[in-house]
């Protein structure tokens, strides 16, 4: 601790944001409506920039000054409590306080989270500011905006397991503050209590797992204490296996997997830039950063004594990928899609996690670290990804409103008092839309973009990271059975990933208009194509940080040999087209087929089209629709059958898990409760009715002796003092 | 000079007339007088102790016993006005407010 670092400074990145919650709050409070307020601060949205952006700053200062070592810095100190062990006889002395823990993870983190929120911040001055519902009350979206920001970044920063969970129950109070933000509406109240709810059933399994891992580590949770191998060798490994499992449901509750992923498509009804931030920028991503912050345990501990918990991660996320890919095939609300290949690319990382923790387990620290590196490169690409998508589903959403009200308004002019709209009209039903590519350039590109993102198109974004999820899991199958399961999951999920994004981007941009009000949608709300520009170029780039992230992972352990980054980008290309391993090369070009030809071609069979006759799209974006025009004529796909079977249904009622948790919830809660009232009203009121009966029959005799009447007082009087006379006497 | 235990008897009598006409008569100015009585006896037995023992604690005491009799004088007798003023009657068989 010496000196102006960086590091000193470091706490106001989590800081700034916290404090400027309350300022947001209050201001919006005095000036609402003010013309000053709405017009120059946007309702708290200047702040709320002002703010990110010099978290922003500051960590990007910190990254560059913590690229390449571990830091830590005490912020302060709560008090100091010291016990006496009577069995060892020595003093624990333990510091209560904050502080500041910096590697390889937190940076990545931090660098998603301070990008992610500020562009989805800049948005949100576009989205938010120019829609009437939210008039006069966008001083709590950004209030609470900033909350969940502070949340996140205090998260990853955070040195102990103690501060990530408080961390991290503050975005899960803020997660339901913002996906409840339009409360007037039921099924928002609704989507905004399950969100909670479910994820509170996690968090208690999370709190279970952090008091075993107090108890395991003799009072410690600090990252100091408990990624020491050594304190890590003196633990009983089957408890901590325990422990981590139990932390492991905290983090499947955070992150949407199986069986715990019911609140995140309902999640959907906040306004959108509240889903790009919980998708892409914070909560999804606690659960992983969770998840990849055990990695330090699995190294220390005893050979291969914690390999059932990484099986368990990678299966859970090989379920979950294939799961939700299977429920987005039928969706047709734009932002339902993206909600479920949210789940599905997630549960892709926790393979790629769970590749990476058995690796570290079994001995394996070169596979480990590129299984790891691999999974949190992912994280990177799907926020980038997914951010920039869920900011474009907005602008498309926002657009179609816009042209639904100019042709409610001006189109039905000759039809007098006919004014029907908003009666029935979805701007988020993807049947609604069509044809948008030459009319929302911008967000058509970075939606395309994004989509070959998350598809795995070769050379951009997701496509390094999912080959290297794909290749660790089956390089982890060759060992170990078990794991082929989730390693099959992930190579089908890839295919499957192809389809539904390709259907998403086919039937919202390509084709022609499939409603009047598609056609007038333009592309003319200000500051929302900013963060969408720039997320398209980061996902475009990502090569670019492939090559950076593979040197910087790999460095440790190659001997110096990939620190550079030219080598870094020639060892990402080699390792994925020109893998030593046969059976891996086949992989990637299996992955690669099924990703890029198998998914998009029935997509295109099924969705694609030309455009109108006199629109003409981007000419990067051209060929995709001509394409898809000519598969669409040739051939003649027939999905009726398919569509009205009885697998299709039950993906529409998200194979049933929303009915049977309710059913479940309707047994046991209800259950529980009507036996809790039972023993209410029997015993506990019985108890209490007893008491005041039988007070009440003795107060009805003692009354008969209040007379009334002086004479008995003074009578009684007289007795009374004559008794104690006599039993004085009695005792003299 | 009269031996005490003469003096002891006679207070003795007039705290059982006072006793007697405390619970017989009805109207209150009679049975505040009759507690007076009581008191009085009570003075008197104190002092007659005193003079007995040769110590003056009695007398303090029967000083102390004479002035707080005074003060619920002064009360007994502001009741009796505010009930009289309430019930035109201070007879104490008439009132009965306070029965069960």
């Amino acid at each position: 601790m010496s000196g102006n670092e960086i590091i000193d400074y470091a706490v106001l990145i989590p800081l700034m944001p916290l404090l400027a919650f309350p300022v947001i709050l209050f201001l919006g409070k005095i000036f609402n409506g003010t013309p000053t307020w709405v017009k120059n601060v946007k309702e708290g949205g200047i702040i709320a920039l002002t703010v990110m952006g010099a978290s922003l700053i500051l960590a990007l200062l910190l990254i560059k000054e913590h690229m390449h070592h571990v830091g830590t810095a005490n912020v302060f100190t709560w008090f100091e409590s010291s016990w006496w062990n009577p069995e060892t006889g020595s003093i624990t002395t333990k510091v209560f306080g904050f502080g500041i823990y910096i590697d390889h993870l937190t940076i990545m983190l931090l660098f998603v989270a301070a990008f992610l929120c500020f562009l989805i911040n800049v948005f949100s001055i576009g989205y938010m500011n120019t829609d009437p519902i939210n008039d006069n009350r966008n001083h709590r979206f950004y209030a609470e905006f900033v909350l969940f920001c502070s949340g996140m970044l205090g998260m990853v920063l955070a040195d102990s397991f103690l501060w990530l969970f408080i961390f991290w129950e503050l975005m899960g109070l803020c997660s339901y503050l913002l996906i409840g933000f339009y409360y007037e509406r039921p099924s928002a109240a609704y989507a905004a209590k399950k969100a909670f709810l479910t994820t509170r059933v996690g968090d208690v399994f999370l709190v279970i797992g952090l008091v075993m891992l107090w108890n395991l580590f003799d009072g410690h949770l600090d990252y100091a204490y408990v990624f020491n191998p050594d304190n890590i060798a003196a633990v009983d490994s089957g408890d901590l296996q325990l422990a981590l499992g139990m932390m492991f449901i905290g983090a499947v509750g955070k992150s949407a997997q199986f069986p715990l992923h019911v609140w995140l498509p309902d999640a959907m009804e906040g306004p959108t830039p509240v889903s790009a931030l919980i998708h892409a920028a914070t909560m999804v991503n606690a659960g992983l950063y969770l998840v990849a912050r055990m990695f330090p345990f699995f190294g220390g501990a005893e050979l291969g004594a914690l390999s059932t918990l990484a099986i368990v991660i990678a299966c859970i996320g090989g379920i979950t990928a294939v799961m939700a890919a299977l429920i987005a095939f039928v969706q047709m609300d734009l932002k339902k899609v993206l909600a479920y290949s949210t789940m599905s690319q997630l549960a892709y990382i926790f393979t790629g996690l769970g590749s990476a923790l058995w690796f570290a387990n079994n001995g394996y620290d070169e596979l480990a670290a590129f299984a790891m590196g691999a999974s949190l490169f992912h994280l990177f690409n799907h926020a980038m990804a997914k951010g920039m998508l869920f900011m474009a589903s907005g602008s498309v959403i926002h657009e179609m409103h816009h042209a639904h009200h100019e042709v409610a308004h001006h189109g039905h002019d000759d039809h007098g008092d006919h004014d029907d709209h908003d009666d029935h009209f979805d701007a988020q039903s993807m049947e609604n839309m069509g044809g948008l590519a030459s009319r929302m350039p911008i967000t058509a590109t970075a939606m395309f973009v994004g989509s070959m993102s998350i598809i795995g198109i070769p050379l951009i974004g997701g496509f390094w990271s999912k080959e290297g999820i794909i290749a660790s899991a089956w390089k982890v199958a060759q060992e170990e059975p078990i794991f082929i399961l989730p390693a099959i999951l992930v190579l089908i999920g890839a295919g499957m990933t192809g389809f539904y994004m390709s259907r998403m981007w086919f039937m919202t941009f390509a084709g022609k208009p499939k409603t009047d009000v598609a056609k007038h949608v333009h592309e003319q709300t200000p500051w929302i194509p900013i963060p969408l520009v720039v997320l398209t170029f980061m996902t475009l780039g990502a090569i670019i940080f492939a090559g950076m992230h593979a040197g910087h992972w790999l460095g440790d352990f190659e001997s110096g040999h990939y620190t550079n980054f030219f080598d870094g980008i020639g060892y990402e290309m080699e390792h994925v087209f020109f893998n030593h391993d046969p059976f891996l090369l086949l992989l990637t070009y299996l992955a690669i087929g099924l990703s890029l030809g198998i998914g998009p071609y029935f997509a295109m069979s099924l969705y694609g089209g030309s455009l109108d006759g006199d629109q003409k799209a981007k000419p990067w974006m051209q060929w995709a629709i001509n394409i898809s025009a000519k598969v669409n004529k040739s051939s003649n796909f027939d999905n009726s059958a398919w569509a009205n079977s009885s697998l299709a249904n039950s993906l529409h009622k998200r194979l049933h898990f929303d009915d049977i948790y309710d059913a479940a919830m309707m047994k046991i809660v209800v259950g529980f409760a009507n036996l809790s009232a039972l023993f209410d009203t029997k015993f506990i009121d019985g108890a209490i009715k007893t008491i005041e009966s039988t007070s009440q029959e003795a107060s009805r005799r003692l009354r008969s002796l209040t007379t009334g009447s002086a004479r008995d007082y003074i009578m009684m009087t007289a007795l009374g003092t004559l008794v104690i006379f006599m039993l004085l006497w009695g005792v003299a | 000079m009269i031996d005490p235990a003469w003096v002891s008897g006679l207070a003795a009598i007039l705290f059982i007339i006072g006793l007697w006409g405390a619970f017989s008569r009805k109207n209150a100015i009679v049975v505040l007088m009759c507690i007076e009585l009581m008191l009085n006896a009570v003075n008197l037995q104190f002092v007659a102790a005193a003079s007995h023992w040769g110590d003056v604690t009695g007398w303090v005491y029967a000083v102390f016993a004479i002035a707080i009799a005074a003060a619920e004088v002064a009360i007994g007798l502001a009741i009796f006005l505010s009930m009289y003023g309430q019930h035109e009657t201070i007879s104490l068989d008439e009132v009965n407010l306070l029965k069960n």
